[in-house]
């Protein structure tokens, strides 16, 4: 087990809400690039911000573009959980997200969440 | 937030120069910790950027990673925000 420290963030809202679908990942490069391991877990609209191409365009005043900070999140080694059954209701297929993003369920979200420093709601 | 006096910054020269100019908030972060890696231990980054909160972030970056921050200097529009590697 890493004993670096490790920050879960949380995020329900989707690209319909450009500045809360922002900045969590404007955290989590933060925490990346300050050597804290990040999981993102995507639940709700947010599992359409880790499904190909639905960010593009995405630009919140003051912040990057949101495609950039996805991209940015991926390289820095950050971990993308998205939640199944989300997906399901939504008619998004995993073979539809970007590469690294991970479907699980509540379970696994619960022992990320227990086992992390600290975790973010969005 | 200045770290060394002004005129102790003055005399510093810089490793390697990232011209953040621009980039909004994680960017500059992120270049700083880019730039990092290419300095050998002891060596400077001087990062340009023009958010004015980048000197604070960047001061606080550096006390959590283990890095020094040295400090800024204010230039035309932007800030030269200068620290030194330390592991």
């Amino acid at each position: 087990m890493s004993d670096r420290e490790k920050l879960v963030i949380m995020v329900t809202r989707g690209p319909g809400d450009p500045e809360r679908a922002t900045i969590p990942f404007v955290m989590a490069g933060a925490a990346l690039a300050s050597e804290v391991d990040v999981v993102m877990g995507f639940q709700a609209d947010a599992v359409r911000l880790v499904e190909r191409g639905q960010v593009d365009g995405i630009e919140a005043a003051g912040f990057p573009p949101l495609a950039k900070l996805v991209a940015d999140f991926h390289d820095l080694g950050g971990l993308a959980l998205v939640c199944g059954p989300c997906l399901k209701s939504r008619g998004i297929a995993a073979d539809q997200l970007v590469d690294g993003a991970e479907v699980v369920a509540a379970g696994r979200f619960v022992a990320e969440i227990t086992s992390a420093t600290n975790a973010l709601t969005y | 937030m200045t770290a060394l006096a002004e005129t102790e910054l003055e005399v510093i020269v810089a490793d390697k120069v990232v011209d953040a100019r621009g980039a909004a908030c994680p960017g500059p972060l992120l270049e700083a910790k880019k730039a990092m890696a290419g300095v050998p231990l002891g060596g400077v980054v001087e990062l340009w950027s023009s958010d004015p909160v980048t000197k604070s972030d960047v001061a606080a970056w550096a006390g959590k990673v283990g890095h020094v921050f040295l400090g800024s200097r204010e230039a035309e529009g932007y800030d030269r925000v200068l620290i030194r590697r330390a592991k």
